[in-house]
């Protein structure tokens, strides 16, 4: 019996390096800490290890990887919306290049914005929520086509209704989150 | 390009200089002479900076050098899973060879195996493994989110750790000298392959342990994995279920990598990997579960089938088929692994293969022989896999 499941240990880890920071960006998005996404990630490559190459048969391991980490992901943050842990309050500092001078208020509205973002992708099918998180990683349309399993002459078409009700949702989001913390300005006139 | 053959899919490729050449310019000269494009165009661009915008603004990872990181923490679930899998061989473990989750597996084999006959007060039913029968569960019918769902694995997990009382903990894994050795040592009659000797046997001690059911908290795990529609009977909380499992010898033939030495604690999980020469066979009375008579097995099994994404129809017509006397319902995802009913020395055995190409080779036999239980890996044929089997005496 072949306890690697037809991976060789050079073999593996040569698909670990080079796949694990793109998928650890992507899922880093969705979830509340480096700690949580590293865990999705090992969780993914531990199937992809126990299910052998043949589950990425015709080379395409980039996107069996994709597909499965953005599933897990959307499935982890709806778990914690599921059990109250959504965190308003997102530790700017694991944000590269922000000003980080910034006061509690500029943190406490990102925090905000972070969470209504995450609320509206666990709002949606699942499909659309992972072609949105692989579409702005950073994947080409024939990668997304890869890791979705579609024709990549699909992407656009399924991208833009995945947009579309995005961006519905938030604006209705962003309207209520705006609305709640603001004075409501005087109307002209008065 | 035609009006009508513009569409938003090719659109929201051409705003994303995702077409080629040829088409990217027959849709520009299109837009140059129809507003209605230009305008759709616009609405899309729109919702697309929307998206981007504020996907944009989610945070990224901080760690500089995370695949490392990533690395450690993969051979560290990995290991842990090898242990979970391979060398820790629970009840649980050997119970769930097809299952999903471990602790889900576990939680259904506590709930799902029937009551034989009343304990000597008659307060108590009894669970031994007699037969097994197998169980194959559509993929399109388990739930995604159940499957996935890590967080409700844990909490299932959580519930077990907190509620489980070892009353008899396991003992680290001994090696044993021989047959007559390992049958003193483990108190039932050891039988080992024929004319083989093992290049490793070992021991492993008999556990006990009992879990008082809180409905509460059971019935919260099926909530947060979407089913509320479960419902737990009243007579689950409050009972307590009793886990005896007897000592248990595990056999190892052939190049079996360092396996054996990783069970005694003595090597890495990188170095010498089995080969398909390598048998393992394991076998342990049956483990014995007791639980207050109060629960009604049958309704307990329904509403585990049914988290298993059974529709209730099937669930309880599944239930009515099985002699739930004494059978351990094996759950087989169709497309995942494969089953067959086979006989092993005249007992009834389940044959279970990986169907992915790369491992269908290996099998898993298990069988009930007198009460004991067989689990035997290896690689072969089904003829193979029998006849091996079979040379268990």
């Amino acid at each position: 019996m072949n306890m690697t499941g037809g991976w060789t240990e050079p073999e593996f880890e040569a698909i670990f390096r080079e796949y694990y920071p793109r998928m650890a960006a992507v899922t880093r998005r969705v979830l509340r800490c480096d700690s949580e996404a590293e865990e999705v990630c090992a969780e993914v490559f531990l199937r992809l290890y126990r299910s052998g190459p043949g589950v990425a048969a015709g080379g395409l391991v980039g996107g069996w990887l994709y597909r499965t980490a953005t599933r897990a992901s959307i499935d982890a943050i709806r778990a914690n919306r599921r059990r109250g842990l959504e965190e308003p309050f997102e530790d700017v500092n694991f944000v590269p290049g922000e000003d980080r001078g910034d006061g509690p208020l500029s943190r406490l509205l990102r925090g905000e914005r972070i969470a209504r973002v995450r609320a509206v992708l666990a709002r949606l099918k699942t499909e659309k929520a992972q072609i949105l998180l692989l579409r702005y990683s950073g994947l080409s349309y024939r990668e997304i086509a890869e890791a979705m399993q579609i024709r990549a002459n699909s992407v656009g078409a399924m991208l833009a209704r995945a947009e579309a009700e995005f961006s519905m949702r938030y604006e209705r989001q962003e309207g209520r989150g705006r609305k709640t913390p603001q004075l409501r300005p005087a109307k002209e006139g008065q | 390009m035609k009006h009508r053959e513009l569409k938003d899919g090719i659109l929201r490729a051409y705003l994303d200089g995702e077409l080629g050449a040829e088409q990217a310019s027959s849709v520009e000269q299109h837009l140059e002479v129809c507003s209605v494009c230009r305008e759709q165009a616009g609405v899309l661009a729109a919702k697309a900076a929307c998206a981007h915008e504020a996907l944009d603004g989610l945070p990224q990872s901080s760690q500089a050098d995370g695949a490392a990181n990533g690395w450690a923490a993969f051979l560290k679930k990995r290991e842990d899973t090898i242990e979970d899998d391979w060398i820790r061989w629970t009840p649980w473990k050997v119970l769930s060879l097809a299952g999903g989750g471990a602790a889900i597996t576990a939680l259904i084999v506590v709930l799902t195996v029937a009551p034989v006959r009343g304990w000597a007060e008659s307060l108590l039913a009894v669970f031994r493994v007699q037969h097994f029968t197998v169980l194959e569960l559509n993929p399109s019918d388990l739930k995604a989110g159940l499957q996935n769902d890590q967080f409700v694995n844990q909490e299932i997990g959580r519930v077990l750790s907190d509620e489980v009382v070892e009353t008899q903990q396991p003992q680290k894994l001994q090696p044993v000298a021989d047959a007559a050795a390992a049958t003193r040592l483990a108190g039932f009659p050891v039988r080992l392959l024929a004319g083989e000797t093992p290049d490793s046997l070992l021991l492993e001690t008999g556990a006990a342990m009992q879990m008082k059911l809180n409905r509460g908290r059971l019935q919260s795990i099926l909530d947060e994995a979407g089913r509320s529609d479960l419902q737990l009977p009243a007579s689950v909380d409050g009972a307590t279920l009793g886990v005896r499992i007897p000592a248990g010898i595990l056999a190892f033939y052939g190049n079996c990598g360092n396996a054996p030495a990783r069970l005694l604690g003595g090597a890495s999980a990188q170095s010498a990997q089995p080969d398909d020469t390598c048998v393992t066979l394991k076998e342990l009375p049956s483990p014995i579960v007791s639980a207050p008579q109060a629960i009604d097995p049958g309704q307990i099994a329904q509403i585990a089938l049914q988290f298993l994404g059974m529709s209730a129809n099937d669930a309880a017509n599944f239930t009515q088929t099985v002699d739930w006397t004494s059978t351990l319902v094996l759950p087989v995802v169709r497309g995942k692994s494969s089953y067959e009913q086979v006989y092993v020395n005249g007992n009834e055995g389940a044959l279970i293969r990986p169907v992915s190409a790369l491992q269908s080779k290996h099998f898993t036999l298990m069988w009930v022989d007198n009460g004991i239980v067989y689990g035997l890996d290896g690689t072969g044929d089904d003829v193979t896999a029998v006849n091996l089997g079979s040379q268990v005496e």
